[in-house]
């Protein structure tokens, strides 16, 4: 029984920290631009399409030459993305045309991988697919890969914000537009290094998702919806409440399956938001619950 | 200056008219099954845009769980009909109690708050609904879904081709049109707008905001419920796989399409948004991205809707010519 509850923890965990980076990635864009990105899961599955797709099946790279090229492919991207469509999409009017905006930019995606790379499903053999035995414990390497390089990105991230004129730059934005563009701060631009940066979490979320589902069409749905509970339960637009929420909700679904059918697992996350919102809609770590 | 404003009444009645008769005839028009059940289809769809622009289009809350809203009324009423096996009618009406009942459970918790919090609500309500239906497998069939579900029909009437229920639909739209006017052009839809512009100065006025914004979505869920049985008692079948979150988007595309906030907008865009990829298909592979792109520029462009897009220069020839002629008569 212990064993179980143990498996599930890391298991949980592991799914939580995918929970946790996604609702960074997101709550980065919100946070410099206004704007709820709701084509992210696109582009996650963009991300593993590139690598795995291309990079790996077709073009036989090395790993780490296959990943820091899909990291640069997906950075040149998201900037794009953010000059041509999201810097106009969060100066319109009415916060529905942003949301629509990306939704059917995440349509457009969505079709440009079933035309580019086909609508099968691609299976990545060898990428991070093996399972150890630590004193009667089975641990994937997937999930030990998934922990250390989340708590790694955090790091990095962290460090970023801190200490580098861009990252500071970025967070003055967030907090003030119009003073940050009177402190001469070229507000576009950091939108655009955001969305670039963004984009490449996505990448990441993209190789680390690989091993845990196939590669198809709607492999990031599910988890791009959960990155949005994780956002509201640990605080909406709080990159620490993002971080908490998502350990929460990947944890409490996989220790659920002890009580119910595994099959309403993914129901859990949902009926966790909607309880949230009616006891307290700040999430757990939030302070500001503001609307747009 | 009454009699401006009778001309302009007439010109409406004129123009409802026209669009009536087309509607009326299209079926001996066209004779192809393929497009009697596209039209069917766009007719539904208008049936729940109408809903939708209450909620979106007016008060400028963003719904994108009309999926699971319609999903609920469509097996409501199919399960209520193949259990007891009454007339589709009483299905109906179960399916508008159904919708009572979301907009009161759902519409509580995520109203309450400004913001985001009600999309990404009801995007996991929809998730839920699916999940729940795809599994309850003794209930609801599973993935396999519900299938012989009866038409509906009138003292024996069957309303069971094409044709027949086309008719019928266009009955329901004309009602579903009526109550929508109705309530745009009253006390609450003025209420809603003013809601939409500045919620603030709503609520300093002393009404309880939540609460108008709760019952706007009770009536809008009505609508959805209400669509989700013309559905499933036109198709006969239903399964959880129709009901993704990707048709909330659609639909809320057909009220961008057409403008937000007016009902003609709401109708124009439903027809557009289901018509539109047939039209296309042409193109083989490349006409979902090619009309996604359409869409697209189209919200980047013409963010107010088509119509309004494609009005404007219009109405700018129009108000021209009349400042000149009002200049020609002060002289």
């Amino acid at each position: 029984m212990s064993t179980m509850v143990f498996q599930l923890l890391i298991t949980g965990i592991a799914y939580g920290m995918i929970y946790s980076l996604v609702g960074i990635e997101y709550t980065l864009i919100w946070n410099s631009s206004g704007l709820l990105n709701f084509s992210h899961d696109k582009l996650i599955t963009l991300g593993a399409y590139i690598f795995g797709g291309s990079m790996i099946i077709k073009m036989n790279l090395d790993n780490p030459i296959a990943i820091v090229l899909t990291l640069a492919i997906m950075g040149v991207v998201g900037a794009l993305l953010a000059a041509g469509i999201f810097n106009r999409l969060y100066s319109m009017r009415s916060n529905i045309f942003a949301i629509i905006g990306t939704v059917v930019l995440a349509k457009i995606i969505s079709e440009f991988i079933r035309l580019f790379w086909g609508s099968g499903n691609m299976r990545v053999s060898g990428w991070l697919d093996k399972t150890y035995f630590i004193g009667g414990f089975a641990i994937t390497s997937a999930n030990i890969v998934i922990i250390i390089v989340a708590i790694l990105l955090v790091a990095v991230l962290e460090v970023f914000f801190k200490f580098t004129k861009t990252g500071k730059a970025m967070r003055c934005v967030e907090q003030n537009k119009k003073a940050a563009a009177l402190m001469g701060i070229n507000i576009n631009r950091s939108i655009c290094i955001t969305t670039a940066l963004s984009a490449m979490i996505c990448a990441v979320i993209g190789f680390l998702v690989i091993p845990l589902v196939n590669i198809s069409a709607t492999m990031a749905t599910t988890i791009g919806l959960k990155g949005f509970c994780s956002g509201v339960i640990g605080g909406f637009g709080y990159i620490p409440g993002a971080i908490a929420g998502g350990i929460f909700i990947g944890v409490v679904e996989n220790l659920a399956t002890i009580f119910i059918p595994a099959v309403y697992k993914d129901a859990v996350s949902f009926l966790l938001l909607i309880v949230f919102l009616l006891i307290k809609p700040t999430g757990f770590l939030g302070k500001r619950a503001q609307g747009r | 200056m009454n009699n401006m404003k009778n001309n302009k009444n007439m010109k409406n009645a004129l123009k409802w008219a026209v669009v009536l008769a087309v509607v009326l005839c299209l079926p001996n028009i066209i004779r192809n099954d393929y497009w009697m059940v596209v039209f069917v289809r766009v007719l539904i769809n208008i049936v729940l845009v109408l809903g939708l622009n209450l909620i979106t289009g007016l008060i400028g809350q963003m719904n994108l769980g009309s999926a699971g809203i319609y999903a609920l009324g469509a097996y409501s009423s199919a399960l209520f009909v193949k259990n007891t096996g009454l007339s589709p009618w009483l299905g109906l009406l179960v399916a508008v109690v159904t919708g009572i009942v979301i907009g009161l459970v759902l519409g509580y918790p995520s109203l309450r708050l400004k913001g985001v919090y009600f999309s990404l609500t009801t995007i996991g309500f929809t998730q839920v609904v699916q999940i729940f239906l795809n599994n309850m497998t003794k209930v609801t069939g599973g993935s396999q879904g519900l299938k012989s579900i009866a038409p509906f029909s009138i003292f024996g009437f069957q309303f069971d081709s094409y044709i027949k229920s086309y008719y019928l639909y266009v009955a329901f739209v004309l009602i579903a049109i009526f109550c929508a006017v109705r309530i745009v052009n009253s006390k609450w839809g003025r209420l809603y707008r003013s809601l939409r512009d500045n919620s603030d100065a709503v609520e300093m006025s002393g009404i309880n905001i939540a609460d108008v914004k709760v019952k706007a979505f009770i009536a809008a869920a009505i609508f959805g419920t209400v669509a989700g049985a013309m559905y499933a008692h036109f198709y006969g079948y239903i399964s959880p796989s129709t009901y993704t979150v990707d048709i909330s988007m659609n639909f809320v595309l057909m009220l961008l399409v057409g403008g937000l906030g007016s009902v003609s907008g709401a109708m124009f865009g439903a027809v557009i948004v289901t018509i539109l990829p047939e039209l296309l298909r042409g193109l083989g592979n490349y006409y979902l991205i090619t009309f996604y792109i359409i869409i697209f520029l189209g919200i980047l462009f013409f963010p107010n809707g088509w119509v309004e897009a494609a009005s404007r220069p219009i109405k700018k020839i129009i108000a021209k010519r009349k400042k000149e002629e009002s200049a020609s008569g002060e002289k």
